[in-house]
């Protein structure tokens, strides 16, 4: 009986190692990229190692943050490229985790759309190529809204209770009810914030959920009939049901960009800037950007791309920034006080 | 059980002990020490040590997580025990080959990810779900039921994720009840609830109380079923530290979040076996605590 | 079993049933042509497809398959053999340690992950395989010390004490005496220790090296665009995966047993 128990456990240890092993080939040269997963179609990569010989390891993390402590854990070391949010860029950059890009080998620099640079994690460009743009809207099924919704303070019309559906970053949300109040993103004032608090406790009675990776089905599962959305749900919900209505705000935009940076001490930074230079071709940016749903960050590319994903041309909004410890703690409080109010 | 002058099995303990000194005590200090550090922002923080964590968690705002959480923990567990309990004691009644089935049973959804698994609820659930699709083609209801992202539906998603550890606890300590010591006080004229109370349940109260651990020290901290299922509207103290830690990047403050949680999970888990030797089913608890 | 009524095997059934029907959900939906699994669409094999051409996936498969079965065996073995030390000895200090043994169910294991990456990084160990294996093992020790414990607990001390005296070895009494009282335990323990580790990816993630990543930290990282029904396949696939071996293991001793 023993004796089975043991040869059951060896065979399956046996076939893991199999699997493991597999797919780990000779060693060639390395460039380890760390990022989400499912940032790149395969044939990108796939391709890249075609040209040049470079096998890509594709690292993950779950949260910003976690990378951001991994790699300085590492001190700047064992990755060679990491793709990221703006925020803890910014982060990033004022530790001294990253380094300057050197664009002499990158030659199509030039191909980024000028929009999503000089932002203030990187004003003059030096460390930073950006991997797309999400701009959060409101989307509704006028199947079951009949009029008209134009801006945010149209969520907090009585005739939406129980049925609006938003993603779960405290920032953002905050950020919409100052905007709806004609304020800033990034407002630090307390008092103005305070009020912001009290603003959203009235949007609780229309909340059905609050949830950044699946807001987006409940468009499409019944659960909500209206929901305010990153760029990528919009184009996942768009292409099941092309009838919604996407609506940018009135009252104005908040941004969010993904960058690609290179860690300061990057085992392969020459074989990073060989990728960075092969992504900023504008037909790899166009599959990239296809694959990936956010607007495409790479001017050169617009022309190929899904024409949804090309950027708006009243294209302006503000960028969510840190602001300081005394707002961010009234931002977080005003954010647990809402939820618990949507109960 | 007199002591030996060298007792050998002092031996048998030195993996354990290494393990807890290396693994587990060095990490709590640095936890502990981190809750009194100052914070900076974005994930930094600097050494300089203060209470300023510990005074925010006075906030009514942190409270009131705290104390819903352990409603909802308490109302799951008992719920889980309502249910596992049975299904333990019955599963430890089966036949050699009834047993070895339900273990299998049990152990085969574990190969599926926990998340992949919440969303098969969702998809059972949601207003266009296939639950809701039966009960109207059985003319139950006439509109679909809004089950998700409501109190019910998190307890629901804890119970179905807890209930296998009470289930294998209570059957791994019920199934060293001697049935025949059942049998003899039923012959002498015991009644069935009464052979029950004294003879099974003083020898699986163990397994109630490392059941109990099992499923009611998670549900603090299990803070993705109440994002799934509860649309993130019912915050819970996982939730709470989860956030902390990401973006509002406060470390220090969820360490200090985070030690009181240890320290209320201890409190109640103490008194808890303490109370349940009072009743003194079994003399001494299980291992732990 | 009870002769007379039929009530608990219904309800074993019952719920084993309830149990079952998020998984049957999800090995249907592996065959659903649509990407969303907000409705069905039709019958498909294009994720089975896409799932064998995802190299990373399956390697990830690997490493957590690998990783879940010797955290779970190093922690069966720390675990029973502490539980039994425990329950044998009288030391000042057994309380404390199987006290601070259980922290890490108490912890949240976001905080966990971050206190191990600087600790392993304090100690200048490298991540990968061995930090995940020795943080796997620090949270699944708990799970069979409990188990093993509690049935530990009023099963009759004099037993061993009885086969010592009548001249066994102190080993033999021990894998002839203690190991089968305590195997039922041992097995549950494991069970929860494996689907643990299994599942982990809060910690993981911290612990991982670009060279060692493990199957949820691959799901759950696919927060920027969805996770997508391979994922589905992937799981059906497992579940044929472990029924199959279970099913052998099942059948191997079955035929021995007859023997």
């Amino acid at each position: 009986m023993k004796k089975t128990l043991y040869a059951v456990l060896a065979a399956v240890l046996i076939a893991a190692l199999c699997l493991t092993v597999s797919c780990s080939k000779e060693k060639k040269q390395e460039l380890v990229i760390y990022t989400w997963e499912a940032m790149f179609p395969d044939e990108v990569l796939e391709d890249f190692t075609k040209e040049t010989g470079i096998d890509v390891v594709y690292s993950t993390f779950d949260t910003n943050e976690t990378m951001l402590e991994k790699l300085s854990k590492a001190d700047g070391g064992t990755y060679d490229l990491v793709i990221g949010d703006d925020y803890i860029i910014d982060a990033a950059i004022k530790r001294g985790l990253a380094q300057k890009l050197d664009k002499s080998k990158i030659s199509d620099f030039g191909n980024i759309n000028p929009l999503f640079q000089s932002h203030y994690y990187d004003p003059n460009n030096e460390y930073t190529v950006p991997y797309g743009a999400g701009i959060p809207v409101i989307v509704y099924d006028p199947e079951k809204v009949d009029w008209k919704i134009t801006g945010y303070n149209d969520l907090w019309d009585p005739r939406l209770k129980d049925s609006v559906s938003i993603t779960a970053n405290y920032r953002v949300i905050n950020g919409i009810t100052l905007l709806s109040m004609g304020k800033s993103l990034n407002e630090n004032d307390v008092d103005v914030i305070k009020q912001a608090g009290e603003k959203l406790l009235a949007l609780a009675p229309n909340i059905r959920l609050i949830q950044d990776d699946d807001a987006h089905l409940a468009l499409l599962n019944g659960e909500a009939s209206v929901a305010f959305l990153y760029t990528s749900q919009v184009t996942t919900v768009l292409q099941s049901n092309p009838n919604l209505k996407v609506v940018f705000p009135s009252e104005g935009l908040g941004i969010g960009i993904m960058d690609f940076f290179i860690p300061s001490k990057a085992p392969n930074s020459e074989a990073a800037h060989k990728f960075l230079e092969y992504f900023l071709r504008p037909e790899v940016s166009a599959k990239c950007f296809d694959y990936l749903g956010y607007y495409c960050t790479t001017k050169a590319a617009d022309s190929l791309v899904n024409p949804d994903l090309v950027v708006p041309e009243f294209f302006d909004g503000e960028i969510i920034q840190n602001v300081s410890l005394e707002a961010d703690e009234q931002y977080n409080k005003n954010w647990i006080e809402f939820k618990s109010a949507c109960d | 059980m007199i002591r030996k002058k060298r007792n050998p099995y002092s031996l048998a303990l030195i993996p354990l002990y290494v393990m807890t000194v290396f693994l587990i005590i060095g990490p709590l200090l640095y936890m502990l020490l981190l809750s009194f550090a100052t914070n900076l922002g974005s994930g930094a923080f600097s050494w300089k040590l203060t209470l300023e964590n510990y005074r925010k968690i006075g906030d009514p705002v942190y409270l009131d997580t705290f104390w819903k959480s352990i409603k909802l923990a308490f109302l799951s567990t008992v719920l889980i025990t309502l249910i596992g309990y049975p299904f333990g004691y019955w599963m430890s009644r089966l036949s050699k080959k009834g047993k070895q089935i339900m273990l299998l049973l049990i152990m085969i959804p574990f190969g599926v990810n926990s998340l992949i698994r919440l969303y098969g609820i969702i998809i059972l659930l949601q207003s266009k779900g296939i639950l809701n699709g039966v009960l109207i083609g059985l003319h139950l209801i006439k509109e679909p039921l809004k089950m998700l992202y409501s109190y019910p539906a998190v307890l629901v998603g804890m119970v179905y994720a807890l209930l296998p550890f009470m289930v294998l606890s209570i059957y791994s300590s019920a199934e060293k009840v001697d049935w025949t010591l059942v049998e003899a006080a039923r012959d002498l004229g015991a009644t069935k609830t009464r052979a029950f109370a004294t003879i099974v349940l003083p020898l699986t109260a163990p397994g109630v109380f490392s059941g109990v651990v099992l499923s009611f020290v998670p549900t603090m901290g299990l803070f993705f079923i109440a994002d799934i299922l509860g649309g993130n509207k019912i915050v819970l103290v996982g939730s709470l530290i989860q956030d902390q830690m990401t973006r509002g990047g406060n470390w220090p403050f969820s360490a200090a979040i985070a030690v009181i949680l240890t320290i209320i999970t201890s409190v109640l888990l103490l008194s808890y076996s303490h109370i349940s030797r009072l009743v003194g089913q079994s003399g001494e608890g299980s291992g732990l605590i | 079993m009870n002769k007379k009524s039929r009530f608990p095997i219904v309800y074993l059934i019952l719920i084993t049933l309830i149990n079952y029907l998020p998984i049957f959900i999800v090995v249907a939906f592996s065959f659903n042509s649509s990407k969303l699994p907000t409705s069905w669409e039709g019958f498909s094999f294009k994720w089975y497809a896409k799932l064998f051409e995802n190299e990373r996936l399956i390697q990830s498969l690997g490493n957590s398959i690998l990783l879940g079965v010797s955290s779970t065996l190093l922690s069966a073995a720390i675990g029973t053999i502490g539980a039994v030390g425990l329950a044998k000895t009288h030391f000042r200090t057994n309380k404390v340690v199987s006290y601070l043994a259980a922290l890490p169910l108490m912890i949240p294991e976001i905080i966990l992950g971050m206190v191990f990456l600087a600790f392993f990084s304090l100690l200048s160990i490298p991540l990968g395989f061995v930090t995940l294996l020795l943080a796997h093992t620090a949270f699944c020790v708990p799970y069979i010390l409990m188990m093993v414990s509690s049935r530990l607990v009023g099963m009759d001390p004099n037993l061993e004490e009885a086969a010592l005296d009548l001249g066994a070895s102190r080993k033999r009494a021990f894998w002839d005496i203690t190991m089968p009282l305590v195997s039922p335990a041992i097995v549950s323990g494991s069970i929860l220790a494996f689907a643990m580790s299994f599942d982990d990816v809060v910690i993981s993630v911290f612990l991982s090296s670009p060279h060692f990543n493990t199957l949820p930290i691959r799901v759950y990282t696919q927060l920027k665009t969805g996770v997508t029904p391979e994922i589905n396949a992937l799981c059906t696939l497992m579940l044929v995966a472990t029924i199959m071996v279970l099913g052998i293991y099942y059948l191997a001793r079955r035929k021995k047993e007859k023997q």
